[in-house]
């Protein structure tokens, strides 16, 4: 409400430093990883394909940052994760679990229901 | 008698700090010229050392352009005594140039000729502030040859941002620690949502931040007449520097962002109040 507020008295912004910031992020991922753009998406493709052997995962939240700290790189990988699935299932739970995902895939607000069923 | 560190439990030696950005303009040159003034007004000896060869611009940012007659090149390669070299500033007993050469290339001199430039001096200065060219070449190289730390100058800007990150890259290769100066800051555009934020910036870049300067016309008419910005307490810039300097030598001040751009800060600012 106080954002609503001060935009109605300070004026409309149209946030472009959203743009920088995500373009930037883009290149430094690249600069600092060496990759080239078709070896970033084939790295990104399989990692969602790993994840999602054991999870179902909202691949629109899917996020890869090649994170400096003072004296060490980290790899973040940031995966939302719906719901786990279940690995010593039977085969009926297996399919339970493609279902849970097939939805996913159309609504998520659904998917996240049918995971606490 | 060792009587050249006042403040106990820090080393005999001098640090050298190499200030460095990747690109070029981003104020590299503004900052060492101003670090070092205000270094000096805290009672430290400070030598700038002006590591861009062949296009030498820290004696005009400290108004000793007539003054030169040896320069880093000529200590280099053993044509002159180290002393020879030095300059001491207008303003201040403790702050002293080393130039560079305007006629020669910048592969003249090598690493190795560097270091042993800045161990003539390390016994004599507190601090000895480099001034790296820009680019991340054989001048980038000399300039950190012998530094122990390094700042790095960026504005919040794509291009200066993505050059910072990969000069950050390269001095941490070399064991140097990076500190970062967020330059040119304007904290109207930060709060219309034009400008990336100090937070911004942390988060991109994952350094720590040494000090934020905000755009200050100040800054060009100091260049002008050839003294650094630090002497004018009333610019922001200035003041900006004076904290850097603080800081630089243990001082934990906070750094102030105004990326919160709370309705109260806002008008607080408006009536000239700086929190």
């Amino acid at each position: 409400m106080f954002n609503a507020l001060k935009k109605k008295l300070f004026g409309e912004s149209n946030e472009s430093k959203e743009t920088a910031k995500s373009r930037l992020h883009f290149v430094l991922v690249q600069d600092r990883t060496g990759l080239t753009n078709e070896e970033m998406a084939g790295f990104r493709e399989e990692m969602v394909k790993v994840i999602e052997k054991y999870f179902v995962i909202d691949k629109e939240g899917f996020d890869i940052k090649y994170h400096r700290l003072a004296d060490t790189t980290t790899l973040l990988i940031n995966s939302p994760v719906i719901v786990r699935r279940s690995t010593s299932g039977s085969s009926s739970k297996g399919a339970r679990v493609t279902e849970t995902e097939a939805e996913n895939e159309t609504d998520n607000e659904t998917a996240a229901v049918a995971s606490n069923v | 008698m060792n009587t050249r560190r006042d403040n106990a439990g820090k080393k005999d030696l001098g640090e050298v700090i190499v200030i460095t950005s990747g690109k070029g303009g981003v104020g590299k040159t503004t900052t060492t010229a101003s670090l070092g003034a205000a270094l000096a007004l805290r009672g430290q000896r400070v030598l700038v050392v002006d590591a861009d060869i062949g296009l030498r611009n820290l004696d005009m940012m400290l108004g000793l352009e007539n003054r030169i007659v040896f320069n880093v090149v000529d200590v280099a390669k053993k044509i002159c005594k180290p002393a020879q070299a030095i300059i001491k500033s207008k303003k201040s007993n403790n702050l002293y140039l080393l130039p560079a050469s305007q006629t020669d290339d910048k592969d003249v001199v090598d690493e190795a000729e560097i270091r042993y430039v800045l161990e003539q001096f390390r016994r004599e200065f507190h601090y000895v502030l480099v001034d790296s060219p820009a680019g991340i070449e054989q001048g980038f190289r000399n300039a950190c040859a012998g530094a122990e730390s390094a700042i790095v100058v960026t504005t919040p800007e794509v291009s200066a941002i993505r050059d910072a990150d990969r000069v950050v890259g390269l001095l941490s290769s070399k064991g140097i620690e990076a500190k970062l100066i967020i330059n040119r800051i304007d904290f109207e555009m930060v709060r219309r949502g034009d400008m990336l934020s100090v937070r911004d910036v942390q988060d991109i870049l994952g350094i720590e931040i040494i000090g934020v300067v905000e755009r200050d016309d100040q800054i060009i008419s100091a260049a002008n007449c050839g003294e650094p910005v630090v002497y004018n307490q009333k610019s922001k810039a200035g003041q900006a520097f004076t904290r850097i300097a603080a800081r630089v030598c243990g001082e934990q001040i906070p750094v102030p962002s105004f990326d919160t751009g709370s309705l109260w800060s806002r008008i607080g600012r408006k009536l000239g109040v700086n929190a």
